[in-house]
């Protein structure tokens, strides 16, 4: 059992990401507010890609530059840049998500005149 | 040349959607033109993919020229051709459908209409042709928000279900990101074949396991697999009208698609994760979902609501079929897949022709028709009985050979649940056709009105694509047997 603390506290930034990633889910599940509900989305969506640049942090890795062409490579001295590519893209993806979900909230909002889910659905019979 | 086909395919369509925005200021009535030829257009390249592909083998396109596990990758094979090929056929009765006379004027709208409809094709193209984990993703993502935006253009309760689309939606793509992420830092690398090589050893690892499980939980919500299907009936139900019928028949299909594609081509087809064999758990879940779906759509109201329960039980008929563990039975899957794309689009051109033709929305209403309107049953009777499965249609033969699959792999479970599901299927279009041509309502009788061509053309085209997969069922599954069997299978 306590190993497995042992084990968990030697990787605080996974357990940061669990933490960030089902807070998103609680407050999207939650609140009534729409906008809120966005927050948690967002929430959701920046821990995943804080796991993905997680997984290629290592302790004292430069960026992957080589300085010289005649340079022996040395993999263990270098970050891995794929996730942080990945990382780069699935930020772009979030942004147009969160651009399409805030033009629609404001259209609900212009319709219904309110941002709380319950209040919309009874205006909505 | 060849080579390039899969690619310019993709650019046709994402092309004109960057070039329409510009061409819309000044030219707002070329949109609807240069869109439907566009799509026509992707039919003969599509053909013409598919032909290259029959002659030289499977196509691996690599971007930039950066060899594949480094580079992104393309791939065409026989599976993916023949997707597109319905992609691009089902997609050209879908926009010329939804340009038709029939349906509210969109003023200065349609640039960015055509400009999401465009791209909603484009990157489905693209989810199809993905040759990596994480491409199918960015496309998924980009099918995804035109999708939401198609959504919410009706107003009203249409934003409302768009915005509950928009929230699963994104949830599950965050869920299948972090698949990737979890298979990624398990083997290093994204690309699919890349993966078929690494995962099978890696099998009972823990973090296959969650990735895996994490994927198939994200696409199920973008496939609509049953209990994760909660966006799916009122998206569809508000959606447009017009936009519906493209809705239906490609977004669903091609996130299962991608499923497949994981499942088979990735995994392997007997792959066991923790003792549960991958595909006993996709069968079980589609079985359930083929028997929820139409249980559910027997009991709705809405004729738009009742399509789209019965779609979900199609997904997971579908689904019965290829987890069935051999090749009938993915063949099987394979051609039901094709037909269902077919008929959603036909009943969804049917429901959204008769609310603005006749203003007829309830299944109650239908009384009001007064067994007129024949164009428009014949078309619902070809289509329902492929939804049904009578025998010259696309629906039986899919059906059949999926339980031909059943008992070749002695799965009876299996075949009992495709019959309930085929019963419960007839029983909610048995109450439709009560409705169509027996009751005489005691309300103001429609006013009869003359079809708009395009409506004509697209539900013609929906019930003769019906009977002709019908009839050619048999060289369609004899050429999907030879050329779209996942390795190993």
């Amino acid at each position: 059992m306590f190993e497995l603390i042992g084990g968990w506290l030697q990787r605080p930034n996974y357990i940061a990401f669990v933490l960030l990633f089902l807070w998103g889910i609680y407050i999207m599940v939650t609140r009534y507010n729409l906008v809120k509900k966005l927050i948690g989305m967002y929430l959701m969506q920046t821990s995943v890609i804080f796991f993905l640049v997680t997984t290629s942090a290592k302790r004292d890795a430069t960026v992957p530059i080589l300085l010289s062409t005649t340079e022996i490579i040395q993999p263990e001295v270098y970050a891995n840049p794929l996730p942080h590519v990945l990382t780069l893209t699935a930020i772009v993806v979030g942004v147009a998500t969160l651009g399409v979900s805030l033009a629609l909230a404001d259209a609900i909002y212009k319709k219904y005149g309110s941002l709380d889910e319950e209040e919309i659905l009874k205006r909505m019979e | 040349m060849t080579r390039h086909l899969p690619v310019i395919l993709f650019l046709l369509p994402l092309g004109l959607a960057i070039c329409l925005p510009l061409i819309g200021i000044r030219r707002r009535e070329w949109c609807r033109p240069l869109a439907i030829g566009v799509l026509a257009a992707m039919v003969p390249v599509s053909f013409a993919s598919l032909v290259g592909v029959l002659r030289n083998g499977t196509i691996h396109y690599d971007f930039g020229g950066w060899a594949a596990p480094v580079g992104i990758e393309w791939v065409a094979d026989g599976l993916a051709s023949v997707m597109t090929v319905a992609l691009s056929l089902v997609g050209l009765v879908c926009i010329t459908f939804l340009s038709s006379v029939l349906f509210p004027y969109l003023g200065s709208r349609i640039v960015p209409f055509y400009t999401l409809v465009l791209l909603l094709i484009a990157s489905l193209t693209g989810m199809v042709f993905a040759g990596d984990l994480f491409n199918l993703f960015v496309f998924l993502e980009v099918s995804a928000l035109c999708a939401y935006a198609l959504v919410g253009l009706a107003g009203g309760k249409a934003l409302v279900a768009g915005f509950r689309y928009l929230i699963l939606g994104t949830f599950g793509a965050s869920l299948y990101l972090l698949g990737v992420g979890y298979l990624y830092a398990e083997t290093g690398t994204l690309n699919m074949a890349d993966l078929a090589q690494r995962v099978p050893p890696l099998v009972g690892s823990k973090a296959i396991a969650v990735g895996v499980l994490f994927m198939f939980i994200g696409l199920g919500i973008k496939m609509a697999l049953v209990p994760l299907h909660g966006w799916l009936p009122d998206a569809y139900t508000h959606a447009p009208d017009r936009v519906s019928p493209m809705l239906a028949s490609l977004v669903t299909k091609v996130a299962l698609y991608g499923w497949i594609r994981i499942m088979f081509w990735v995994l392997g087809a007997h792959a066991v994760v923790y003792r549960i064999p991958v595909l006993f758990l996709v069968g079980v879940l589609g079985a359930l979902a083929a028997l929820v779906g139409a249980f559910l759509a027997l009991s709705q109201t809405e004729i738009k609501r009742m399509f789209a329960y019965g779609g979900l039980s199609h997904i997971g008929l579908i689904l019965v079929g290829i987890s069935l563990g051999n090749q009938t039975g993915f063949v099987g899957g394979v051609f039901y897949l094709l037909n269902d794309a077919v008929m959603q689009a036909g009943l969804f051109f049917w429901a959204g022709g008769i609310i603005h033709l006749y203003g007829v929305r309830t299944i109650e209403d239908l009384g009001r028709l007064q067994g007129g309107a024949g164009w428009m049953s014949v078309a619902l009777v070809v289509i329902a009985l492929s939804m049904i499965g009578i025998p010259p249609t696309g629906g039986f033969f899919g059906k059949w050979y999926i339980i031909l699959g059943a008992v070749e792999a002695q799965n009876y479970l299996a075949i009992v649940a495709v019959l309930i599901a085929t019963l419960l299927t007839l029983a909610y279009f048995a109450k439709l056709f009560e409705r169509v041509f027996r009751e005489r309502s005691a309300q103001q009788p429609a006013v009869i009105r003359e079809i708009p061509l395009a409506v004509k053309i697209s539900l013609g085209a929906t019930s003769v694509a019906v009977i002709v997969l019908g009839l050619m069922s048999d060289h369609i599954v004899s050429f999907l047997l030879k050329n779209a069997v996942p390795p190993g299978l």
